[in-house]
């Protein structure tokens, strides 16, 4: 009951402040949003009995992902963004895509027996480790997985440098300095 | 209510008393705030503020060692307008000081104050853990609220619409993450040896094996630096740093909207002594004595604690006789309004001495938790966990007082950094250096303990 009554809180906290993601003007106003809405996700995490995965949601997510996006947003130039409008040519394509999307996930979830049970939904740190890292060979093999998704990343960033490398370097940036 | 039943009604006192702890952050603003005063004073070989006065009857004008001045201060932030300049973003501007002060008094509930209270209650045995929540995450829940703080930071800068403030905030969330990602990486290696992300089992795996100092001397040096840096005080206050910015990101702040600022940023130092005592210095555990021991013989370890409390009393008081001794020699037209003053400490400390010997005595040969027994009932085994935990949480209070001070000493020791030679430490560094270290430790774990 007392679990019901928290989730109940929690999600309409996530989808609201997911929702003004959406609606909000200035960008720094939908990233806090993200925050509280990856915050109240957290929190649905620790109600599922896996603590981990909320805590790590915070971590990772609300401090570090969205730390680096605010820093993002104040350093672009905020005055004109708040004035993009809205709705615009792109919006015919994007919001009926959102409403079937929306549609979609309802059904599913309209058609999913809802029930929630305590005893089954363990997600401990324990767990989460024995199942990522079971490198048995009958294990479930997601530890593969985990080792590719570290190479994705470290290829991503090393092309990121790469991108940054060049235009410090180029004549361009070079001309400007000289100046 | 069988979720109220599950429990006896003594499990429930404490577990709500427990709460109490979330106070300790800012209880140690009042502590921190003196210190660092009349340290900074210390170390520059001056005498720190301490002219302001209480005037009580016979005893005349009472100082409190130069703490009635941080009593003046406080009165002043309080009753001072709250004031925004024109132009500023107003929601932002009033919620940004809210956040780092109300993660303040979530930060401590996953440090285990004392070890785990295991008592026989009625026939049942009743265990109660140390922290407020007892949670298997335990210190990645404290990762998590703290590089939420940061937000008010870059908030405040943000929401000033002022150049200073936008370069501080910027400084502070590019500092943070960076030493953010030192912080977790140099704890990896205790996490490893302790096998658990939950704080009481770390300080009972240094309780059995060594101090996690020994253990991880790197560790430890790259876990304080970082430490130190995260609370963005000097040398790493770049982002306050007042040639250049003003006063970095709450240049536009005053009243208690500053103050809320300043007590979130010692409330941060008192929290990350408390974890740089719990991770590497045995935490709650006296050195050499373990927890078994010392319940064993409680009334003589009560004794003991009784006996270093009246030592440091009597080295108060050694303190006070010597400088009054000093003081009568001079011709200092007040000096003796001063020993007027002195008088009132001689006398409480004198006190102090004499309660400490009597309940030292006392605990000595008195001490039976067989007798104890309330209308019939035995309290025995309560009395004995109640003692322990008194000394528990004594010991922790001792060791991160030592780190605190090691916060004012670093910060009037050395000169700031340089912003760049700030990321240089943090991510060429102390990185590394914690990389290596995590992975050397695995390497031995592996091959010493083959787990």
């Amino acid at each position: 009951m007392l679990a019901l009554i928290y989730f109940i809180i929690l999600g309409i906290l996530a989808v609201g402040s997911a929702l003004c993601v959406l609606l909000s003007r200035h960008p720094l106003y939908g990233a806090l949003s993200l925050v509280l809405s990856m915050l109240s996700l957290a929190g649905i995490y620790g109600l599922l009995g896996s603590p981990f995965i909320g805590v790590v949601q915070v971590m990772v997510y609300a401090g570090a992902i969205m730390m680096l996006l605010t820093f993002v947003i104040m350093v672009l130039n905020g005055a004109r963004d708040s004035k993009t409008p809205m709705f615009d040519g792109v919006s015919l394509f994007v919001i009926p895509g959102v409403i079937v999307l929306a549609a979609l996930v309802g059904f599913v979830l309209v058609r999913t027996p809802m029930a929630f049970d305590e005893t089954t939904l363990r997600g401990s740190v324990a767990l989460t480790s024995r199942t990522l890292f079971d490198v048995a060979q009958t294990g479930p093999g997601y530890f593969i997985l985990f080792e590719i998704l570290g190479l994705l990343l470290l290829s991503s960033m090393a092309a990121a440098v790469l991108l940054a490398k060049k235009r410090l370097g180029s004549v361009d940036s070079d001309d400007k300095e000289e100046k | 209510m069988d979720i109220i039943e599950s429990r006896t009604w003594i499990e429930w006192v404490i577990t709500i008393a427990k709460f109490a702890f979330c106070f300790v952050p800012v209880l140690y603003i009042l502590l921190l705030i003196p210190m660092e005063r009349r340290g900074a004073g210390f170390m520059q070989d001056r005498q720190g503020p301490n002219r302001s006065y209480i005037k009580i009857p016979f005893f005349g004008k009472i100082r409190l060692l130069g703490y009635v001045q941080n009593m003046c201060d406080g009165t002043k932030l309080f009753f001072k307008e709250m004031f925004a300049p024109a132009g500023v973003n107003k929601i932002l501007y009033y919620v940004a000081p809210a956040i780092p002060f109300a993660i303040v008094f979530l930060s401590p509930c996953v440090i285990p104050w004392f070890g785990p209270m295991v008592f026989e209650w009625g026939g049942q045995v009743v265990r109660i853990p140390g922290s407020i929540v007892d949670s298997e995450v335990g210190v990645l829940l404290l990762f998590g609220l703290s590089s939420l703080s940061a937000y008010g930071a870059v908030l405040a800068g943000w929401a000033s619409k002022s150049k200073y403030s936008f370069l501080g905030a910027l400084r502070t969330s590019s500092m943070t993450i960076s030493y953010e990602v030192c912080l977790g990486l140099s704890m990896m290696g205790m996490l490893l040896l302790a096998g658990s992300f939950n704080l009481t089992d770390i300080v009972n795996w240094q309780e059995h094996h060594v101090w996690g100092i020994v253990a991880q001397p790197v560790a430890f040096f790259c876990f304080l630096i970082a430490c130190i840096a995260e609370t963005g005080r000097a040398p790493f206050d770049v982002a306050e740093g007042e040639p250049e910015l003003v006063a970095g990101y709450h240049t536009e702040y005053g009243a208690m909207q500053f103050g809320l600022f300043y007590m979130g940023e010692y409330s941060h130092i008192c929290i990350n002594s408390f974890l740089v005592a719990t991770l590497f210095l045995g935490g709650y555990s006296v050195p050499f004595v373990t927890t078994e021991t010392m319940q064993a013989h409680m009334g003589g370890s009560l004794a003991v604690l009784c006996g270093v409390l009246a030592f440091f009393a009597l080295a108060f008081l050694h303190l006070i006789y010597r400088y009054s001794r000093k003081l009568k020699a001079t011709n200092l037209t007040n000096r003796f309004e001063i020993l007027r003053e002195y008088s009132l400490y001689k006398i409480v400390a004198w006190l102090a001495v004499a309660v400490f010997i009597a309940g030292g005595v006392c605990a000595w040969l008195y001490y039976d938790p067989s007798k104890f027994v309330v209308n019939g009932f035995a309290v025995g085994g309560l009395a004995t966990a109640v003692g322990t935990a008194l000394i528990h949480l004594l010991v922790l209070i001792a060791k991160s007082v030592f780190f605190c001070w090691v916060w004012i000493w670093v910060r009037w020791t050395l000169p700031r950094f340089r912003y760049d030679h700030v990321m240089h430490l943090g991510w060429k560094i102390i990185l590394n250096i914690a990389l290596i270290n995590l992975v050397v430790t695995a390497v031995i774990a592996k091959l010493v303990g083959g787990n």
